[in-house]
């Protein structure tokens, strides 16, 4: 794909090359923060890089952690442990999650990954920040113009591939047939659970707890063997706004309750307001029951 | 409302920042808009989730007289979660994996929240 390759020679390419032997040059220690997508920082010692990070390819905490070496409850315990640490070796040695050797192997594995991920992508610009702590520091750094030389020649080698692609780019899907998968490895099934047409190989590294490099290749290879998929249009997005409820108009203030006043006095009955005397026969002379208690009880009146 | 520009913005905020996996946008009482999620995540329990998580960190930012609220960010072992208010109607909740640089996050959503909160109000004073 013209796409991978012109990438190589391009002026990020260079300015990210120009930018580390300097570095190196002058026994540079501190960071050298890479803007571009995915972007990165690495981290150098005396000159020689002992660490990169980026948000383009899994950290040595990912790798720990979504491979299932270890749980986030003991994460988060030897966190704690370690008293705020975000890389806790010693812990993880101590109780036996992992051997020094093997934590070694992550830290070297995640520094020249995270380095193919920023020469795969685009740089942008190259900014030392002296201040800038490692995560997860190696203990003999490498050789900048070594790493740079080796993260480039990964990228050569995808895109070499029949059907390169780059980390970051293009959204693999099942394909449409019923794949038999008995003949596939391990790493190839435990793609094609997760490939949705929506994550990237780079998505996909993170999710499975593998190197960026070694899934993009992984992918790469699927797609020419008609393994996985690149549809031409991506997922699409569906949008539910009910008609009868337009559910984002800006509220309107309620109307404003009757006002209720409480009466200053109690109330006064009017005789006959309530039309019961109407309703009732009316005497027709005052010769009525009241006279007759009248004249019984020997009242005067 | 253009649902293809709301979409396009979705989109193009999942392929502006690295490491968003998932993105929905919710009205403020829960009920969802438009999901760009994954299969295994519900839409719909993450609209009503994300709702009422905003409003109790609203809540929370008025009681102690923090002022605006900006956004709130869940963070777990595998990644975080962040919802951002888009005015005072809807929301939109943005999932991202360990790699995602959450500050670059911020920066890249404030244009795109502005952008589709004008897209939401369009639909509004059309009074659909």
């Amino acid at each position: 794909m013209s796409g991978i390759r012109d990438s190589l020679g391009r002026v990020g390419h260079d300015l990210l090359a120009a930018a580390l032997s300097a570095c190196g040059r002058e026994e540079f220690t501190g960071g050298l923060r890479v803007s571009g997508r995915p972007g990165g920082i690495f981290h150098l010692r005396g000159g020689l890089v002992v660490a990169v990070e980026s948000p383009g390819a899994p950290g040595p905490e990912a790798l720990l952690l979504r491979s299932g070496r270890i749980g986030g409850e003991q994460w988060a315990d030897l966190v704690r442990e370690s008293g705020g640490s975000r890389w806790p070796l010693a812990g993880l040695i101590a109780h036996g999650y992992a051997g020094a050797a093997q934590l070694r192997i992550v830290c070297v594995l995640a520094l020249h990954d995270a380095a193919f991920a920023v020469v795969a992508g685009d740089v942008d610009d190259c900014e030392r920040a002296p201040d800038a702590q490692p995560l997860a520091p190696v203990g003999l750094g490498e050789i900048p113009a070594r790493l740079l030389q080796d993260a480039t020649r990964k990228l050569a080698a995808i895109t070499a591939l029949p059907y390169p692609v780059r980390p970051d780019r293009e959204r693999p899907r099942p394909p449409a047939y019923v794949l038999d998968e008995a003949g596939l490895g391990m790493l190839q099934r435990e793609l094609l659970a997760h490939v949705d047409g929506r994550r990237t190989a780079r998505d996909l590294a993170f999710r499975t707890g593998r190197g960026v490099y070694t899934v993009t290749a992984e992918v790469a290879r699927m797609l020419a063997e008609g393994l996985l998929e690149c549809a031409d249009t991506p997922v699409p997005i569906a949008v539910r706004v009910p008609p009868e409820a337009p559910v984002v108009r800006r509220r309107e203030p309620a109307p404003a309750p009757p006002q209720f006043t409480a009466p200053t006095a109690l109330p006064r009955r009017n005789p006959g307001a309530s039309g019961i005397t109407e309703s009732l026969v009316p005497e027709k002379s005052g010769a009525g029951w009241k006279g007759f208690f009248r004249l019984r009880n020997g009242t005067s009146k | 409302m253009d649902h293809k520009a709301l979409t396009l913005e979705m989109r193009t905020l999942r392929e502006q920042v690295t490491g968003i996996t998932d993105t929905a946008l919710t009205a403020a009482d829960g009920l969802l808009i438009a999901a760009d999620t994954a299969d295994s995540i519900d839409p719909e329990a993450l609209a009503a989730l994300a709702a009422a998580g905003l409003g109790l960190a609203r809540r929370t930012a008025e009681a102690t007289d923090r002022g605006t609220l900006r956004q709130t960010v869940t963070y777990g072992s595998h990644g975080c979660a962040a919802t951002y208010a888009v005015g005072d109607t809807a929301l939109m909740v943005v999932l991202g994996d360990e790699g995602m640089d959450v500050d670059r996050l911020h920066l890249a959503a404030r244009p795109t929240l502005d952008r589709i909160e004008s897209i939401l109000t369009e639909k509004a004073s059309e009074g659909v």
